[in-house]
């Protein structure tokens, strides 16, 4: 069941939680998605814009000194605050920790933008549509197990699940259990969700006792093998 | 681990990360020099020279303008010598004149003599745009961080390579 992909600690939350978001461009790109890297672009140059004025500030204050160049620095100052400000709301505000945007390959264009959060944040997340523990798409070890990941994506973006129903039917087989506990509500909110046509949010969480109760059996024979 | 670094925009946003915490430090660092109008406004006391008001390792907070009076005798001043890298923090004990162009002297409280034997040759005196700022401010001890720093430079080494490969290696 394991795939090739190297493990991860999972203990690390953020790497379960990186692993996972890795994996939503993968899968959502080689179902034609056309991703669009907006977000990430303008926080880049914002970032990068600002670390360039400082590096200009460091240069002409190591060269010339710090009296003949101090209004230059203030000035300096002043526009990396700017610059500085601007990226940090670009990031609570715009951004929101979306790990994708992108169009469908269908005739409405669909976008999607999918915004994923661990626990601690969740409260804070607004268009939350998803929650699901991390054990569903890692092994004991530590190792991304892509079929369920996808299938969970496929079941509850309907866009997703029109491109890939294959996943959607493997999803109703294998997570049956599952769903009567999440159906009702989610199924609703995906429905808002799809209406509206542009935000849906998955929240990935954690399920920390199954985590810990599925390591140790595995972890043992590993360590024999290493 | 390095998975990361295959993604070209997620590896330059690790690097961004990692050069903003720098920049913003020296940002910081700048704003607080504009602000106080002081090339180095928080300075180390490396000698005893000024025990018992400060000992090696205290950190002094400076201000270099004078919106009010004058710099004055009795002050605690950090001044620099002609050719000379390092400030020396001294307190002004006579002052000639007024405005830019008093004549300062400056001793160390816990030195005997006055300072004349350590500014440059042939200088009896400071004036006003020696001095980089007057010590409004201190906090005991905390500056030793930098007295080991620099005494062994291999540790700025050493915290310089650990901090880069934490933020490079691990992401949030």
């Amino acid at each position: 069941m394991a795939s090739t992909q190297e493990k991860i600690t999972v203990y690390n939350l953020a790497d379960l939680k990186n692993t996972s978001d890795d994996a939503i461009p993968n899968y959502l790109n080689s179902l034609k998605f056309s991703q669009s890297h907006r977000l990430t672009d303008v926080r880049l140059a914002l970032g990068y814009a600002a670390f360039v004025v400082a590096g200009a500030c460091f240069l002409w204050d190591y060269k010339l000194g710090f009296e003949s160049t101090k209004y230059y620095t203030a000035a300096a100052v002043a526009l990396y605050t700017l610059l500085n400000g601007a990226l940090t709301l670009w990031i609570f505000y715009v951004e929101k920790g979306a790990v994708y945007e992108g169009t469908a390959p269908d005739a409405d264009r669909t976008t999607i933008r999918i915004t994923t959060a661990t626990p601690s944040a969740t409260e804070e997340l607004r268009n939350t549509v998803l929650t699901r523990p991390f054990t569903e798409w890692f092994d004991g070890a530590g190792h991304f197990v892509a079929a369920p990941f996808q299938a969970m994506l496929a079941s509850s973006i309907p866009v997703v699940g029109r491109l890939d129903p294959k996943r959607v039917a493997a999803a109703a087989t294998e997570t049956s259990s599952f769903e009567s506990k999440y159906s009702a509500e989610i199924l609703q909110a995906l429905e808002n969700a799809e209406s509206a046509a542009e935000v849906i949010s998955t929240a990935t969480s954690v399920d920390a006792a199954a985590t810990t109760t599925g390591t140790p059996a595995k972890k043992g024979g590993k360590r024999r093998k290493a | 681990m390095f998975s990361s670094l295959q993604n070209p925009r997620q590896a330059a946003a690790q690097l961004m990360n990692f050069g903003l915490i720098l920049s913003t430090a020296f940002m910081m660092w700048k704003g607080l020099s504009v602000i106080t109008d002081s090339p180095s406004p928080i300075v180390v006391v490396l000698s005893g020279s000024m025990e018992p008001a400060f000992q090696r390792g205290d950190l002094l907070v400076l201000w270099n303008r004078n919106l009010y009076s004058e710099t004055n005798v009795g002050e605690i001043v950090v001044y620099n010598v002609k050719d000379k890298d390092i400030p020396i923090v001294h307190r002004v004990v006579r002052k000639f004149g007024i405005g830019p162009d008093a004549k300062l002297l400056t001793k160390g409280d816990n030195n005997l003599s006055d300072d004349t034997e350590l500014y440059a040759r042939g200088q009896d005196y400071l004036v006003r745009k020696d001095i980089i700022g007057s010590v409004v401010g201190f906090i005991p001890f905390v500056g030793y961080v930098t007295i080991m720093l620099s005494e062994h430079p291999w540790l700025k080494t050493a915290m310089l390579g650990i901090m880069g490969l934490v933020v490079v290696l691990q992401r949030e």
